[in-house]
């Protein structure tokens, strides 16, 4: 099978920086599925969980945030905010950034506020999903 | 010559000071080994963001998007300007506070309505004294630099953008250029110019590739704009940060010399007042026995 040249930046770190056969990608309007020789594109990405098969039947899960994934000649680039394993992720933290949050959208606040708060909800919910499948990380 | 004991307590005290400044000498450049490595970091998102916006430009010209808007309509005078100044929460760091000041006092000079938005417990005391207009609410450190800061930063500047409450938004900080050359700088965050991104010049003969953009241009430039911006506040926030830190390092590494100097100095002046001390002693008590072997 074919593969794609695959570069994953995110804010603190190059991610990842390699081959890859196949990829989905959490899009604003659900899931997108990149394989090799796609067409040249530019996606926005949301909050969610974006997959990757490095090698055949190996899927790998990674927490991303918000930003965008451009494809051109085969040479997919991911830009996102954060992008984590599902080992590096801090449950504990997650949970307590999620009480926060909760908490912040129960008080009064401005709408600009409020999807801030919204946004970091998002974010804490989706490390905390991925976190979830694996239970030894608790 | 001085009394033996005052230039001891003065060596004393010069020593103690050296203490002080070779502690903050340790700290400093510990700080800026860490803010380095976050810097090189985050380059790779850095530039790779800047040169998506300009792919996407190049590609689709023809794009109007709110954050391009320049609103030419509204006279000089009456624009307002927002700045986000990046000084140190505390001095002690050579000219690297001064430098950012005389630099934000220029744009100050300009006509328009100025707004700062301080960062940085110093820069904040000084713009303050000097009845400048400062946004009350925006109290954030430069301590450790965060995403989240960046943020935090970014969402409160891009809403009074869109409101209108701001024209144009510049933030002033200083860049590292390397360990010994850092320069206070401005950059224009909002309205984003088109020709900033331009510099990159393609060859005529390359093939521009079409690129669609899913699920609409708006949708992407809207997931990308204020990540850039936060990005590029995040970046400026490290870059500050290690500048401060490798200012406050130099500052503390020529005080720290300049009292060793002083130290050497004052240990010659005090062996000869010592040695002065000494003499004028023996003289005395020569004299004192030679008077009385005259009186038998």
């Amino acid at each position: 099978m074919d593969t794609f040249g695959l570069k994953i930046i995110a804010s603190d770190k190059v991610f990842y920086e390699g081959r890859c056969r196949n990829l989905v990608i959490p899009a604003p309007d659900g899931e997108k599925g990149i394989l090799p020789n796609h067409e040249n594109m530019i996606i926005a990405i949301a909050v969610g969980i974006a997959r990757m098969e490095i090698e055949e039947g190996k899927w790998q899960e990674v927490a991303v945030g918000t930003g965008f994934v451009e494809i051109v000649n085969n040479r997919v680039t991911l830009l996102v905010d954060t992008a984590e394993r599902p080992e590096d992720i801090d449950v504990r933290r997650a949970e307590e950034q999620r009480e926060r949050a909760e908490e912040q959208m129960r008080q009064k606040q401005s709408i600009q506020e409020y999807y801030h708060t919204q946004a970091s909800l998002a974010r804490a919910m989706n490390r905390l999903k991925l976190a979830q499948d694996k239970k030894w990380n608790l | 010559m001085a009394n033996i004991r005052e230039i001891q307590s003065r060596i004393n005290s010069v020593k103690d000071t050296m203490k002080i400044t070779n502690a903050m000498y340790m700290i400093s450049s510990s700080k800026m080994t860490q803010a380095r490595k976050k810097l090189s970091d985050t380059e790779p998102y850095f530039y790779a963001l800047q040169g998506e916006i300009s792919r996407i430009l190049r590609h689709l010209p023809e794009l109007e998007h709110r954050f391009f808007d320049v609103r030419e309509k509204i006279p000089q005078d009456e624009r307002r300007i927002g700045s986000i100044v990046v000084t140190a929460d505390k001095g002690l760091a050579g000219a690297y506070n001064h430098n950012i000041v005389k630099l934000e006092e220029e744009i100050l000079a300009k006509p328009g309505i100025h707004k700062l938005f301080v960062v940085g417990e110093l820069g904040r005391h000084y713009f303050s004294k000097h009845g400048v207009d400062i946004d009350t609410n925006f109290q954030y450190t430069v301590q450790k630099p965060t995403m989240h800061r960046a943020r935090d930063i970014s969402a409160v500047l891009l809403e009074q953008f869109e409101k209108g409450e701001l024209d144009e938004i510049y933030i002033v900080y200083t860049r590292m250029e390397n360990s010994v050359q850092a320069d206070a700088e401005v950059l224009k965050l909002l309205p984003l110019e088109r020709s900033a991104f331009n510099e990159m010049k393609m060859p005529l003969n390359v093939h521009r590739e079409a690129i669609e953009l899913y699920p609409s241009a708006e949708a992407v430039l809207e997931s990308i704009i204020p990540n850039y911006i936060t990005g590029m506040i995040y970046g400026c926030l490290v870059e500050a940060y290690a500048s401060e830190h490798n200012a406050r390092m130099m500052a503390m590494k020529s005080a720290t010399d300049s009292a060793q100097d002083l130290i050497k100095e004052l240990s010659v002046v005090y062996n000869r007042a010592r040695q002065a001390a000494i003499t004028q002693e023996i003289t005395e008590v020569c004299s004192g026995a030679r008077a009385q072997q005259q009186k038998k």
